[in-house]
C-alpha cells in the first residue's frame, strides 16, 4: 500500500533507530549509574530507577497492544487483563517463595482464616514454574478468547467492546476474596524475589534494567517479525481482510498468533511492573486502565512500534511529574492531550513531523489507520 | 533531513527531559528548604473514599497551622504536602514511596481503609519511616514503623457488640455480618465469630455476607436480613462493615424497605456523622456506631476544636461542612500534635527518636480524654464511645467509657 | 407485626398493667413514676412507661395529657432529671415534672435519662396508646391504632378493650379488636387462643408465622393446634407468592435502570455507529441537574418542593442533550468514519466531565429530598415491599420506552433516524439531512441519558463518578439486545435483569453479574448481531 512504503522508506526505519539506540542507552546507563556510580552526581537514585522501570513497562504494554491494533487491526480495550495476569503470576511466586522458604505468612491467609494455601498455588514457589506460567496462562486466555471470537468473525467495536466486558469479569471476579488471590487487598508485603531482597538497591536497579532489556528485546523482535511475511500478512489482514479470505489465506491462525503473542507480552510487562511497585490489585483489571492503554498508543502513533513505545513513555513520565507537582490537573490534561491528538493527528505524533513540514501534502486521510 | 533529524532529535531530548525533571528538581528543592519540615499526607481526594477522607487533609493543615502559630517545632515550621491517592489502593504506595523519597518528608499521615494502610506498609518500612495511622482498624498488626492513633477491635468492635448484648441494649443473640470484602471486615468478623463461640452463641445464629467495595446495590441482601430477622431465636442485629459509599446507599435502602432500628438495630462499624449528609436520618433514629471520638463528645475541648475547625472551612474555603466533624479527623489532628510533642522532646525529626519519644507522651484530645502513648508499642490509648444516631445525622452519646483502656494488638479470638 | 417473643421485660410490664387496670386511676402517683423513668435503671424505666401507657384508661382524663407529656419529653430528650428534681424543658423555661408548674431551676445542669433502643420503642408504643385515648380526630386514632400495631411494646389486652370501650369510629375499632384478639395468645380460654392466631394470620408476614409458630410449641389444645396449623399453612402460601413477586419486582427494576441508562446509547449506537463511553456522565449530567432544580425550588418556591422529580424532568433532559449536542459539534462530527477514534474521543471527554464537575461541585454525595412518592413502600404480599422508588424508575423507563417508539415510528424525525440508520447514502441521496438529524439524535440520546440520571437518583449516590458503573451494563444491553433496535434493548434489559436478581440470593451479587456477563459474551460469540437486528446492519 502506498502508505506502508511512504512510512517504511521515510519514517519508520529511522525512529525505529533512534529508539532502539536510546533503549540500548539506557540499558547500558541504568545499571552502571544505579548501581556502581550511584554516589556521584550523575547518579541514578532508587526513585528514578523505579520510575524508568516502571515505563518501561508500560511501553513494553504498548508495544503488546500496538502489535495487534496498529499492524493487525484488532483493538483490545482489555489487555490490562494479560498485564495483571503476569502481575497476578508473579506475584504468586513472591508470596509462595517467602512463605515456603521464608516463613512469612502471607495476608490473606490470615484474614480468610485459612491454614493452608488454596490449590491453584500449587509449585509457585519455583521461579521456573512461574515463569512458565507467565507464558503459558496468559497465553492460553488469549487463545481461547480469541480462537471463538475471531472464528465468530466478532471483530472492530463488538470485539473492543466484550474485552472491556471480559477484563471487567476479572476485576469482579479479582475482588472476591473467596477466589484466593487476596481480593480487593490484591498481593503485598513481598519480600525477595530470586534470593535477593525486593525493596534492596540492588533489586531496584536490577528489576529497571531487566525492564529496559525486555523493552529492547521485545522491540527487535517485534519489528523483525513485523518485516517478515507474517508481519505483511499481518497488515494485510488489517487492510482487508474480506479480500484475503477471498485470495484464499486463513486469515484465523495468523491473527489468532499475533493475539497470543501480544497477550504473553502484555504478561511479561505485568510481571515486571509489580515488583516494582511492591502491590497488584484488582484495580489493573479495571475498564479505565485498559482504555488508558490505547491511549498511549493512539498517542504515540498506531503505524508504528516506535510510536506506542514513545507515546507510553511520553505519557507515563508526565504523568508521575505532574501527579507529584498538581494532581488535580492531571486528569484534564491527559483528557484535553487526547481530544487533540484523536482529532487533530489521526496518527498520533507520528503525524506531527510531515503536518509541520510537509505543507499542503494532507496526509490526513492518506494512511490513517481505522 | 536535516530540519527532519532535528526536529526528531528535539522531540526524543524533550522526551528524555521531561522523564528526568523530577529528579533535577528534586535535587534544586532540596537545596532551597531548609527553614521548613514537611509532613505528607495521603488521604484521597478522589473516588469512593473522597468524601470521608477528604476532609482530613485539611484537618492535618490546621493543626499545622496551629502549630506553626506557636512557633512551630524545632523552631522549623511546619509544611504540609497533600497528594491525591484516588482511592487507588496501589497509588497509595507509589505516592508514599515519593513522598518519602523525594518529598523527604518527616512522617506521613495517612489511609484509612486497611488495605491502603497495608499497601503502604512495606513502603515505610522498606525506607524506617513512620505512618500516622488515624482509623479504627482489625488489629493483628504491630509495626513499629506505624503509629497506631486509633482503636483495634478490643477497644472498639467488642465494647459495642457487648453491649448490644447486654439488657440495656437490646439482648441480641442473632447477628447479620454484612461487609465490604477486603481485609478489615474479614478480621473483624472472624474475631466476632471467636468471640460468640466463647459465649456460647451456635454458628446458625449468624450470618456472614460480603459486598464489593463499592457497592451500592442492597436491595436483595436486606430483603434477606429481613428473612433472617424474622426467624426465631432472639433479637437480630446488623454488624455493618461496609465502608464507603456503600454505607449511605445501605441505609436508604434500609429507610426504603421500612425497617427502623426497633426491629433490627444496624451497628454501622465505620458509619460516621459524614455518611448521613445526604438522608434524612428521622426514620434511621437509633443505629449505633462506635468510635474513640463523637462530634457531640461533651467538654470545652470538642467546642474549640469544633469551632476551630468552623473558622477554618470558612477562612480556607474547604469543600467540606464546616458544622460536621467525624472521629478520624480528631485523630489526625491528634496524631499531628503527637509527632509534634515527640519531636520536640527527642530534639530531632529523626524516625528512631522521635518514635523513641513517644513513649510517656500526653495529649488533651477534644473527645474530653488525655490520650497517651507508652514504651510498649506504638498505639495510642483513647476512650471509647457508643453513639445513636438521631434525626439531625448526628450521633447521641448512649455510652462512654470510664477512662482509656489498654489497645490489645493480637485478638485472642482470631483463630488460626 | 406480632411480638416476636415474650420476654421478661414485656411480661413485667405486662403485670404491672394488669394491676395498674384493675384501678380506676393512676396506680402510683406522678411523683413516683418521674422516679423510675429518671431512675436510670432499666426495668423500672420500662415499669414507669407501661403505666403511663395504662394512664390513657384513666377516668380522670387529665392524667391521660399529662402522661402524653411525659412520654413525648422522654422520647424528645426534653425530660431532664437529676437531684430529686426532674423538669421538663420549653420554650417558655422549664416546669417541674410532675406538677408541670414553672420553675426555676436551671435545666442545663439537668440530664436526659439515657434512652437506649428497647426503652425507645416502648415510649413510641405508649405515645401512640396515649394518643389513641386522647385525639379528637378519627383519622388521628387511626393511624395511632396502626402504629401500635406494628409497635406493641406497650400495649395490653385489657388497654385495648378500654380503648374499644370508648371507641366510636367503625375503621379503628376493627384494628383495634384484631389488635387485641391478637393478644390473647395466652389467654386461657382456647376459644379466645383461636381467635388471635386467626387474627395474627390475617397479616401474612414471617414475623407472625414465627410467632404463632412459638406459640403452638407450648400449646396442647387439640383446636388451637389445629387453627396453628392451618394458619401457619396459609401464610406460607402467601410467603411464597410474596417471595416470587418480590423476585420479579427487583429484577423489573433492575431492568429498568439497566434500560434508561442504555436507551440513549442504543440510538446513538444504533444510528451512528458511534461508541459513547460519556454516557454514564451524560446520566451524570441528568442527576445534577435534577440537584440543581431541587435547589432552585427550594430556595425560590418553597412550596413545590415535593415535586422537584417532576418539574425536573425536561430540565434533566435539556441539560444532558445541550452537553451532548456540544459534544457532537466539537468533537464527534469530525471522526464519525473511525468509530475507534470516536471510542477513544468520548473517553476522554467521559474524563473532562467527571473531572469538570469534581472541582467545582466536589466530590460529596448530593443530598436529595425524598418526595412522599418516592419514599417509602407499599407492603402488599407476604413480606414483599413494593419501594417507591423503585416503581418510580420503573414507570418512568416505561414511558420513556413508550416516548421513544412512538416518537422513532410516527414522527417526521423518527422516520429520518430510521433511515438514516438502515441505509445512510440512500436517506442522504432521498434528501434527509444526515448531517442534522445525526446531531438531533445524539442530543436525543444524550437527553435519554440525562433522563436517566434524574430517574437514578432516588437510587443511586449522586457524585461526579456515578456514571462510571453503568458503562459496561448499557453496552452489554445494547450489544446483547441488537444495535439499534429498542425493543432488543428493552427485552435484553429484563433478561439480564430477572437472571441478576434471580442468581443473587444464591450465590452473591459479584457472582451473578460474572455469571450474566459472561453469559451475554457467549450469546454474543454465537449470534454477533444481538437479539433483534435492524436489516441493513453488518
Amino acid at each position: 500500500m502506498a502508505s506502508d512504503t511512504f512510512a517504511e522508506r521515510h519514517r519508520l526505519p529511522l525512529l525505529s533507530r533512534i529508539v532502539v539506540a536510546t533503549l540500548i542507552a539506557l540499558v547500558v546507563a541504568v545499571p552502571l549509574l544505579g548501581g556502581p556510580l550511584a554516589g556521584s552526581a550523575a547518579g541514578l537514585s532508587p526513585y528514578m530507577a523505579n520510575i524508568i522501570g516502571q515505563i518501561a513497562t508500560f511501553a513494553l504494554l504498548a508495544l503488546a497492544l500496538d502489535l495487534v491494533w496498529g499492524y493487525g487491526g484488532i483493538l483490545s480495550l482489555g489487555h490490562g487483563l494479560f498485564f495483571a495476569a503476569g502481575g497476578y503470576l508473579i506475584a504468586m511466586h513472591m508470596l509462595k517463595a517467602g512463605y515456603v522458604f521464608g516463613g512469612v505468612t502471607p495476608d490473606l491467609m490470615t484474614f480468610m482464616g485459612w491454614s493452608e494455601l488454596p490449590v491453584h498455588w500449587a509449585f509457585f514457589e519455583s521461579f521456573p514454574y512461574a515463569l512458565l506460567m507467565i507464558v503459558l496462562v496468559p497465553g492460553l486466555l488469549a487463545f481461547l478468547y480469541g480462537y471463538v471470537s475471531f472464528r465468530s468473525r466478532v471483530s472492530g467495536v463488538y470485539f473492543a467492546i466484550i474485552t472491556q466486558a471480559l477484563t471487567y469479569v476479572a476485576m469482579l471476579m479479582m475482588f472476591r476474596n473467596d477466589t484466593g488471590f487476596g481480593g480487593n487487598n490484591g498481593m503485598t508485603g513481598f519480600t525477595t524475589l530470586l534470593g535477593q531482597d525486593i525493596g534492596g538497591h540492588a533489586m531496584v536497579v536490577g528489576l529497571a534494567s531487566a525492564s529496559v532489556l525486555a523493552l529492547l528485546v521485545a522491540f527487535i523482535g517485534c519489528s523483525a517479525l513485523l518485516r517478515s511475511p507474517f508481519g505483511k500478512l499481518l497488515v494485510a489482514i488489517r487492510d482487508d481482510e474480506a479480500r484475503l479470505r477471498f485470495l484464499g489465506y486463513d486469515t484465523l491462525w495468523p491473527k489468532l498468533a499475533a493475539w497470543c503473542l501480544s497477550g504473553i507480552l502484555a504478561a511479561i510487562a505485568g510481571a515486571l511492573y509489580v515488583p516494582q511497585v511492591g502491590i497488584i490489585n484488582p484495580r489493573l483489571l479495571s475498564p479505565e486502565l485498559s482504555i488508558e492503554i490505547a491511549v498511549w498508543v493512539a498517542l504515540g502513533g498506531r503505524g508504528a512500534l516506535s510510536g506506542a513505545v514513545i507515546g507510553a513513555a511520553i505519557i507515563s513520565a508526565l504523568k508521575f511529574w505532574l501527579t507529584g507537582f498538581v494532581p488535580e490537573a492531571w486528569p484534564f490534561i491527559l483528557a484535553l492531550v487526547v481530544l487533540v491528538v484523536v482529532t487533530l493527528l489521526p496518527n498520533g505524533l507520528l503525524d506531527l513531523k510531515p503536518q509541520v513540514l510537509w505543507r499542503g501534502r494532507r496526509s490526513g486521510k492518506r494512511g490513517m489507520i481505522e | 533531513m536535516k530540519r527532519r533529524n532535528f526536529v526528531k532529535g528535539l522531540l526524543t531530548a524533550g522526551a528524555g527531559s521531561v522523564i528526568a525533571s523530577p529528579w533535577v528538581a528534586r535535587k534544586a528543592v532540596a537545596a532551597s528548604n531548609s527553614g521548613t519540615v514537611k509532613l505528607g499526607c495521603l488521604f484521597s481526594s478522589s473516588g469512593t473514599m473522597a468524601n470521608i477522607e477528604g476532609r482530613l487533609n485539611y484537618v492535618a493543615q490546621m493543626a499545622a497551622e496551629e502549630i506553626n502559630a506557636k512557633g512551630g517545632v524545632l523552631g522549623k515550621t511546619v509544611e504540609v504536602v497533600t497528594t491525591d491517592p484516588g482511592s487507588d489502593w496501589p497509588l497509595y504506595a507509589q505516592l508514599g514511596r515519593q513522598l518519602i523519597q523525594q518529598e523527604e518528608v518527616a512522617a506521613t499521615f495517612g489511609c484509612w481503609t486497611s488495605v491502603s494502610r497495608k499497601s503502604v506498609l512495606p513502603v515505610v518500612e522498606q525506607n524506617d519511616a513512620l505512618l500516622y495511622y488515624p482509623l479504627h482498624f482489625e488489629g493483628e498488626e504491630n509495626s513499629k514503623n506505624v503509629v497506631y492513633l486509633n482503636s483495634p477491635p478490643s477497644s472498639s468492635v467488642l465494647p459495642a457488640v457487648e453491649y448490644l448484648m447486654g439488657d440495656e441494649g437490646g439482648s441480641a443473640r442473632r447477628f447479620f455480618m454484612l461487609g465490604s470484602d477486603y481485609v478489615w471486615p474479614r478480621t473483624i468478623n472472624q474475631q466476632l465469630k471467636g468471640y460468640w463461640a466463647e459465649q456460647g452463641i451456635e454458628p446458625e445464629a449468624w450470618r456472614e455476607e460480603y459486598v464489593p467495595v463499592g457497592h451500592s446495590n442492597f436491595q436483595t441482601l436486606i430483603n434477606e436480613i429481613r428473612e433472617f430477622a424474622n426467624q426465631p431465636g432472639g433479637q437480630p442485629i446488623v454488624v455493618l462493615t461496609v465502608v464507603g459509599n456503600s454505607i449511605p446507599d445501605f441505609f436508604r435502602e434500609f429507610i426504603n424497605q421500612g425497617i427502623s432500628a426497633f426491629d433490627i438495630p444496624v451497628l454501622g462499624l465505620d458509619a460516621v456523622e459524614a455518611d448521613f449528609e445526604g438522608l434524612d436520618t428521622a426514620p434511621l433514629v437509633g443505629h449505633l456506631n462506635c468510635w474513640a471520638y463523637l462530634q457531640n463528645a461533651a467538654g470545652p475541648r470538642n467546642e474549640e476544636f469544633l469551632s476551630n475547625w468552623s473558622n477554618y472551612v470558612a477562612a480556607n474555603d474547604v469543600p467540606f461542612s464546616p458544622n460536621v466533624a467525624i472521629d478520624p479527623m480528631v485523630s489526625t489532628y491528634d496524631g499531628v500534635h503527637l509527632w509534634a510533642m515527640a519531636a520536640e522532646k527527642a530534639g530531632s525529626f529523626g524516625v528512631p527518636d522521635v518514635r523513641d519519644a513517644s513513649a510517656g507522651l500526653t495529649f488533651a484530645c477534644p473527645s474530653g480524654y488525655d490520650i497517651s502513648m507508652t514504651s510498649e508499642n506504638t498505639y495510642v490509648k483513647r476512650g471509647v464511645f457508643i453513639g445513636s444516631l438521631n434525626e439531625n445525622q448526628g450521633f447521641d452519646i448512649l455510652w462512654q467509657s470510664p477512662d482509656t483502656p489498654e489497645p490489645v494488638p493480637f485478638s485472642p479470638y482470631m483463630n488460626s | 407485626m406480632a411480638r416476636r417473643r415474650v420476654d421478661f421485660g414485656h411480661l413485667l410490664v405486662s403485670f404491672i398493667l394488669l394491676c395498674a387496670a384493675s384501678l380506676p386511676a393512676l396506680a402510683q402517683d406522678r411523683g413516683t413514676i418521674i422516679a423510675e423513668i429518671c431512675s436510670g435503671d432499666f426495668g423500672a424505666q420500662q415499669s414507669a412507661l407501661g403505666q403511663l401507657a395504662a394512664a390513657g384508661m384513666s377516668e380522670d382524663s387529665s392524667d391521660a395529657t399529662w402522661a402524653r407529656r411525659i412520654v413525648e419529653a422522654f422520647e424528645g430528650r426534653e425530660l431532664r432529671c437529676g437531684n430529686g428534681v426532674a423538669l421538663i424543658t420549653t420554650e417558655d423555661g422549664a416546669v417541674q415534672a410532675a406538677s408541670m408548674e414553672p420553675s426555676d431551676v436551671d435545666a442545663e445542669t439537668l440530664a436526659p435519662p439515657s434512652v437506649n433502643l428497647r426503652l425507645r420503642a416502648t415510649a413510641a408504643s405508649a405515645a401512640a396508646i396515649l394518643r389513641l385515648f386522647i385525639e379528637e380526630d378519627a383519622a388521628n386514632r387511626l393511624s395511632a391504632a396502626n402504629y401500635i400495631d406494628r409497635r406493641r411494646e406497650a400495649a395490653t389486652a385489657p388497654i385495648l378493650s378500654a380503648a374499644l370501650e370508648r371507641e366510636n369510629d367503625a375503621e379503628v375499632r376493627a384494628v383495634l379488636s384484631t389488635l387485641r384478639a391478637s393478644l390473647l395468645l395466652e389467654d386461657p380460654d382456647p376459644a379466645n387462643r383461636i381467635a388471635a392466631v386467626e387474627a395474627i394470620a390475617q397479616d401474612a408476614t414471617l414475623r407472625n408465622r414465627t410467632t404463632i409458630a412459638e406459640a403452638m410449641r407450648d400449646e396442647s389444645d387439640a383446636d388451637v393446634l389445629a387453627a396453628g396449623d392451618a394458619a401457619i399453612a396459609s401464610i406460607d402460601r402467601m410467603l411464597q407468592v410474596g417471595k416470587i413477586l418480590s423476585t420479579l419486582y427487583s429484577g423489573a427494576s433492575y431492568a429498568s435502570v439497566l434500560f434508561l441508562a442504555a436507551l440513549g446509547l442504543a440510538i446513538i449506537f444504533g444510528l451512528m455507529g458511534v461508541i459513547n463511553l460519556a454516557q454514564g456522565e451524560l446520566i451524570m449530567v441528568g442527576a445534577y441537574a435534577a440537584w440543581f432544580t431541587q435547589e432552585a425550588i427550594r430556595t425560590a418556591l418553597p412550596a413545590l418542593l415535593d415535586y422537584y422529580l417532576i418539574i425536573a424532568i425536561p430540565i434533566s433532559f435539556m441539560a444532558a442533550a445541550l452537553v451532548g449536542l456540544l459534544m457532537e459539534v466539537i468533537v464527534i462530527r469530525r471522526l464519525y468514519d473511525r468509530p475507534l477514534m470516536t471510542l477513544l474521543a468520548t473517553w476522554a471527554i467521559s474524563l473532562l466531565l467527571i473531572n469538570t464537575v469534581r472541582v467545582t461541585i466536589g466530590s460529596q454525595n448530593l443530598e436529595f429530598h425524598q418526595p412522599y412518592y418516592v419514599s417509602g413502600g407499599f407492603p402488599l404480599v407476604g413480606d414483599f415491599i413494593m419501594t417507591s422508588n423503585r416503581l418510580f424508575a420503573i414507570v418512568v423507563a416505561i414511558c420513556a420506552c413508550v416516548t421513544v417508539v412512538v416518537l422513532l415510528r410516527r414522527s417526521l424525525f423518527g422516520m429520518n433516524i430510521r433511515a438514516v440508520t438502515q441505509n445512510r447514502a440512500m436517506a442522504g441521496a432521498a434528501g434527509i439531512d444526515t448531517r442534522r438529524t445525526d446531531m438531533m439524535a445524539f442530543s436525543l440520546g444524550s437527553g435519554l441519558a440525562g433522563l436517566a440520571g434524574l430517574a437514578l437518583s432516588p437510587l443511586y449516590n449522586v457524585n461526579p463518578g456515578m456514571g462510571t458503573g453503568f458503562i459496561v451494563d448499557s453496552f452489554m444491553v445494547v450489544v446483547l439486545g441488537g444495535v439499534g433496535s429498542l425493543i432488543g434493548a428493552a427485552l435484553a434489559a429484563i433478561g439480564i435483569g430477572q437472571i441478576n436478581v434471580i442468581v443473587e440470593p444464591i450465590y452473591g451479587a459479584v457472582a451473578a453479574k460474572v455469571f450474566v456477563l459472561l453469559l451475554v459474551i457467549v450469546f454474543i460469540q454465537w449470534r454477533p448481531e444481538g437479539l433483534f437486528a435492524p436489516k441493513g446492519r453488518r
